[in-house]
């Protein structure tokens, strides 16, 4: 014979099982029902109309190796980060059009770019960028210097810059150039320079 | 506390044991020592015997095929891979150097995956007087020589070097190295660029250290491959060494 104190314990056991039971059922069912969570946050678009500004980017040519400036429009932002994020998409726009002479893969994006003291910018890339670029030295240079200088002819006294794949360090931008350190704005100059038209 | 005897006996002996091991404990291979000096003197034997006339070590020069294995490097067509066109060009390269008087050995002479630490290692260990990493590319034409890329803040004290920045002693060398290769090849006319890379292993390394990109003349990528082109390349760069051979040092 079971002790009544016994009885009533497991009776009430089994009904808070059963009730967490139904509550988890419930939990999971408006889950499913609220549409998938893990969606890529889309980065706040930019006004396509108001002020504009004038920056200068630097575009880079696989033809012949080289770097050449132009001045293109963006939006006036007043804050640094966003200016910055929003100069990097438009040099990724350049390249991702029709018939670019440095093409990189339409998914190609900037996630972020963090503008920290002193004076270090972190350019945090999607993997779709490394991932379509055409693997070799020059090609790869010419994407890291052409980011680099356009963001510290853009970003008043940057000193250094860290480059980024999904928000991890990444050993080679595809195979050659590394990434594993902090880029000296004043070398990637020098070599910006080195690679301009004359 | 208080020790008893025994106690304080396997203490002390313990200690010498490990005063033991500590001083004949060799440096760890991975380490990066600052180059000795090369006016290291070396004392004559007492005997009197004939010294022979010194001639001039021959340069040796360390051939790199970058890439290897699972690492593939560049996909330079449907079958053909930038460690593959690597390993052959370096191949050739050898040859061509030694039938020029010169010595040359490679890092890797199979499909064998190396990372650029060991590829380092292997080159301070053996300290050529030239360390010449090659690649291949679909892109642009000619033949692309760079030296290293170095951050501006070195962390290199007294005989300790730092890692990333372990070039920084031979950087010069390595440029005047790389000036003299360019003016070489540009007056065979054929296309040449020289630059600077943020390209690993080169700033691990302590000797004069280069990394070669070829691309192939016509813009079909497929010439890559090909024992002739690759027999034309081989042949420019190893005259241009050749002709350098007097400002390579001999290993030390």
């Amino acid at each position: 014979m079971i002790p009544r104190n016994l009885a009533v314990t497991f009776a009430l056991l089994c009904s808070l099982t059963l009730g967490m039971s139904l509550y988890l059922w419930e939990l999971h069912r408006r889950d499913a029902t609220s549409g998938p969570r893990n969606v890529v946050p889309q980065h706040v678009t930019t006004p396509t109309s108001g002020p504009t500004e004038k920056v200068t980017v630097i575009v880079a040519r696989d033809d012949t190796g080289e770097l050449h400036p132009q001045s293109i429009s963006i939006p006036a932002l007043d804050n640094r980060q966003q200016r910055a994020e929003e100069i990097l998409r438009q040099l990724l726009n350049i390249y991702q059009q029709k018939g670019s002479q440095h093409p990189l893969t339409a998914s190609a994006e900037i996630r972020d770019v963090y503008l920290t003291d002193p004076n270090t910018a972190v350019i945090d890339m999607n993997s779709a960028l490394p991932d379509g670029q055409t693997s070799g030295i020059l090609a790869e240079e010419l994407t890291l210097v052409s980011v680099i200088q356009t963001l510290s002819l853009n970003v008043p006294n940057l000193a250094k810059v860290k480059l980024l794949v999904d928000g991890k360090e990444r050993e080679t931008l595809a195979g050659h150039i590394d990434l594993s350190g902090v880029y000296d704005v004043g070398e990637v100059s020098q070599l910006a320079q080195q690679m301009s038209a004359p | 506390m208080r020790w008893n005897r025994p106690a304080r006996l396997l203490g002390c002996l313990l200690a010498v044991f490990i005063l033991t091991v500590c001083l004949r404990t060799p440096a760890a291979p991975q380490i990066t020592t600052a180059p000795s000096s090369p006016a290291t003197t070396s004392v004559a034997p007492e005997s009197q015997t004939p010294v022979p006339p010194p001639t001039a070590p021959t340069p040796v020069i360390l051939i790199d095929a970058a890439h290897g294995g699972t690492e593939s490097g560049a996909v330079l067509g449907p079958d053909n891979l930038e460690k593959d066109v690597t390993l052959a060009f370096a191949r050739r390269l050898r040859q061509d150097l030694i039938s020029r008087g010169l010595q040359a050995q490679l890092v890797r002479d199979s499909d064998t995956l190396l990372s650029a630490d060991q590829r380092a290692s292997i080159a301070n260990q053996s300290r050529p007087s030239l360390y010449i990493c090659v690649h291949a590319t679909s892109e642009g034409s000619g033949i692309r020589i760079y030296s290293a890329m170095l951050p501006s803040d070195t962390d290199n004290r007294g005989p300790f070097v730092g890692w990333e920045t372990a070039q920084a002693s031979s950087l010069l060398r390595s440029r005047s190295l790389q000036q003299q290769l360019t003016a070489s090849i540009q007056k065979t006319r054929f296309p040449i660029r020289s630059l600077t890379a943020p390209v690993r292993p080169l700033n691990n390394i302590v000797v004069p250290a280069l990394a070669i990109e070829i691309a192939p003349a016509t813009g079909q990528v497929s010439q890559l491959a090909t024992a002739d082109y690759q027999q034309m390349i081989s042949a420019i760069l190893a005259n241009a060494i050749a002709g350098i051979r007097n400002k390579l040092e001999s290993r030390q």
